[in-house]
């Protein structure tokens, strides 16, 4: 009888064991959550705070970093095969539509009634244009792309080439406000070796201003162009594509005005290049990422410290106002496979990082990240690595003005081929093989081919319900 | 009556003995190769497109082959294809020749310089994919320093013009597989009969008629099969091309088998992507059956 008590005791003590081992300090079991995101320093966020997210929601996170190029096949291949390989995905937000609309995502909607993603303080166009599919709540912002203007201020207030300037141009230099003027100070600030640059001589050449030439994203340069000139993707009655309507056109004509101001090899270019011609003080002006302001203020990476400004992207002149949209490329959005095994869970860490951490994660140098929240740019002391508290001022007011006349890739399945062929035809147009009208003209024949290959009222159907809701937020004309 | 049984089991078990020990391999050959094989075919009539969600296949009869005749892409990674073939494998032939021809000769340190040439073969094609990048760089890239050097003011636009992109790729192809086609060059040159070349040396034939009727009709199988080789590698590359241009600008430097990984894996498109697959396996087995052909002939002869 007596070994029969103990025996009923070990056991019951050892069951006690492995129940206090699976959980957490409040009670409930500990589950483990698969985070797939791009490899990187932004994936650090779900490092630091792995303790606090066992202890206060009792999930433990298993990290899977994929290259950067490769985020969206891996992503993908799960979802169609339904392995529910994931719990918290990572995605690129011009995938959304497809992911969303394919049914691969959870609706976020219910969850957000219960636990706030606080939306209501993420800038409009990041909110609108990458979160929400047909005005459902599909995932929550983790990175706030949006590209803006870059310019070196030193150089566009030397008292000396603003003189020479007025004096060819017969108005003042400062950071372009339209794409006509961003051709002119190319060309003004454009310098072989051993000419003078405000005052002193150069020892290699200098450019006006250098653009994202590889084919992944150069869409991106000439659609800053083609929204501000009031360009949309397709016909919204007809599915047919309006890229190749004259704003197409006249924006592709404006990129090639800008080439011979630009490095030679610019349609090699790519981020990185990108990004060091201008930290290395070789180029006048670039438009960029805004992960771009913050490296230039860290004397590590960048030659021009102290020497950036930021300006909303050139736009046209509409009523004598200047119409401007800066496209939203990259990004990175955080949502929940709908095959997830424990959703609530997957939200709860989601929701954190949008909302408690996200100040933190998107202020520091340590991540790639950038601000997305109306409270990001309300907090310039959190951005510590600018030189000046002002710095920081400038750069957060020109990302957020950049945000807020934002303009989206296009987010319908087959983004990467409509993107693919559009890069392709505008890259022939800048290398002059074609003219700027014939080079839209056959990508908007491939744009064709593909939106009947995907089924046009399907593709429709989707478009329209973005457009929908992106005109409900005020954000489409 | 019960001897007879054992007999006939024992018969039986004898005969299957051989199939039992094949039976392991076999299930994993149908597994991995068999059966992706067929599957691939199957999917090469079918329609798979996963970037619109489509989970399964449907039988799409020859419509993906022909998509294939009315896409410019497609014609177009053919050419540049054709071109790294024809020039790459080309330059590679003639150079690993030549500088197998120059180690033949007994020198001093000729094994060390062997080693070195053989390096860039053995660097990890990624690797060398990212050095040539940075050779290339048109503003940093010290190839252009030195061309600026030798008065080719500003340099040359390698990687960023549709002349230059496709050849930036060649010489980098070229730089790393030559040392490939030396060393099987430079080892059947060793294998030639030393009598040969002594007989020709009695009967006064000069360099050149030693080189054109003895050295190279003696060394003919062993370039075919160095070239077929290199036909068969460079046929799949895809390495370089990623890390220098991925295909740019525009499709100018876009090789067949970046075309084929576009299609399947950035854009969904199973079906088509089969459907190239096998076209490239068509023009390989038509190569390599060509080559194999003189191949036979030679021996033959």
């Amino acid at each position: 009888m007596k070994r029969t008590i103990l025996k009923m005791f070990i056991g019951v003590a050892l069951m006690g064991c492995l129940i206090l081992g699976t959980t957490s300090s409040f009670g409930a079991e500990v589950v483990t959550l698969t985070v797939i995101g791009d490899a990187g320093h932004n994936l650090k966020p779900f490092e630091w705070y792995a303790p606090i997210f066992k202890e206060e929601f009792g999930v433990e996170l298993k990290v899977i970093g994929v290259p950067f190029g490769e985020l969206y096949e891996k992503e993908k291949i799960e979802f169609v095969a339904q392995t529910g390989a994931f719990d918290i995905c990572i995605v690129y937000p011009k995938y959304i539509g497809d992911f969303a609309g394919a049914g691969y995502l959870m609706n976020l909607d219910e969850y957000a009634g219960k636990l706030s993603p606080a939306m209501d303080d993420v800038a409009p166009g990041y909110r609108d244009f990458y979160c929400k599919v047909g005005g459902s709540l599909y995932a929550v912002p983790f990175d706030g792309d949006v590209l803006s203007l870059y310019f070196r201020k030193d150089l566009l207030e030397n008292a000396e080439e603003k003189a020479a300037f007025k004096k060819e141009f017969g108005y003042d230099l400062k950071a372009p406000a339209t794409w006509d003027e961003h051709v002119e100070v190319a060309k003004f600030f454009t310098r072989k070796a051993g000419e003078k640059l405000a005052g002193e001589t150069l020892k290699t050449p200098f450019y006006g201003t250098a653009f994202y030439g590889q084919r992944d994203q150069i869409y991106a340069w000439w659609g800053n162009r083609f929204a501000s000139m009031g360009g949309v993707y397709f016909d919204e009655e007809t599915m047919k594509p309006a890229i190749n309507s004259k704003a197409g056109v006249d924006a592709l004509e404006n990129m090639k005005a800008v080439v011979p101001y630009c490095p030679p090899d610019v349609l090699a270019y790519g981020y990185e290049e990108l990004k060091d011609i201008f930290l290395n003080g070789d180029a006048a002006m670039v438009v960029q990422w805004p992960c771009v302001g913050k490296k230039g203020a860290d004397p590590n990476q960048s030659k021009i410290v102290g020497k950036v400004g930021l300006a909303p992207v050139p736009g046209v002149k509409k009523d004598g106002e200047i119409y401007s949209r800066a496209m939203m490329p990259c990004g990175r959005i955080l949502s929940i496979p709908a095959d997830a095994k424990h959703p609530w869970k997957a939200y709860q860490v989601i929701q954190w990082l949008t909302v408690v951490s996200s100040t933190a994660d998107v202020s520091t140098p340590l991540t790639g990240l950038d601000p997305y929240r109306i409270s990001h740019f309300e907090t310039p002391e959190a951005f510590e690595m600018f030189p000046t508290g002002e710095d920081a001022k400038i750069y957060l007011a020109g990302i957020k003005a950049n945000m807020s006349s934002g303009y989206p890739e296009p987010p319908i399945p087959g983004s990467m081929e409509y993107i693919d062929a559009l890069a392709v035809d505008i890259t022939r147009a800048l290398q002059g093989e074609k003219s700027a009208q014939q080079a839209l003209d056959d990508a908007a024949a491939e744009w064709e081919n593909i939106t009947e290959r995907f089924g046009r009222e399907r593709q429709q159907k989707l478009y329209q319900g973005l457009v929908a809701g992106w005109r409900e937020a005020g954000l489409w004309e | 009556m019960e001897e007879n049984r054992r007999a006939s089991f024992s018969f039986n078990l004898e005969k299957q003995i051989p199939l039992l020990f094949v039976l392991p391999c076999l299930i994993v050959l149908l597994a991995v190769s068999v059966f992706p094989f067929l599957y691939s075919l199957w999917l090469s009539f079918s329609k798979w497109e996963l970037g619109m969600g489509q989970r399964s296949p449907t039988f799409a009869w020859f419509s993906n082959y022909a998509r294939l005749f009315s896409d410019d892409r497609f014609w177009g990674s053919m050419e540049n294809m054709a071109e790294v073939l024809v020039f790459g494998v080309g330059a590679q032939l003639l150079i690993g020749l030549g500088v197998a021809l120059l180690l033949n000769r007994p020198f001093r340190g000729r094994s060390w310089i062997t080693t070195l040439f053989l390096l860039p073969m053995m660097i990890c094609p990624v690797v060398v994919g990212c050095n040539w990048k940075m050779i290339y760089h048109y503003s940093y890239g010290p190839l252009n320093h030195i061309l600026g050097l030798i008065g080719v003011e500003g340099g040359l636009n390698w990687l960023g013009s549709s002349d230059l992109a496709l050849p930036s790729i060649i010489i980098a192809d070229t730089w790393e597989w030559m040392p490939f086609v030396m060393i099987v060059l430079l080892a059947g040159l060793q294998s030639i009969p030393v009598e040969l070349y002594e007989a020709a040396k009695v009967d006064g034939a000069s360099r050149w008629q030693v080189f054109w009727y003895i050295t190279l009709p003696s060394l003919k199988t062993i370039i075919i099969i160095v070239v077929l080789i290199r036909l068969m590698d460079t046929f799949k590359l895809f390495d370089l091309v990623t890390l220098l241009t991925q295909g740019g600008p525009a499709s100018a430097s876009e090789t067949i088998s970046y075309f084929n990984y576009l299609t399947g894996f950035k854009f969904f498109n199973m079906g088509y992507a089969a459907a190239l697959a096998y076209i490239q396996l068509a023009i390989i087995i038509i190569i390599a059956s060509v080559f194999l052909r003189f191949l036979k002939k030679e021996e033959g002869g």
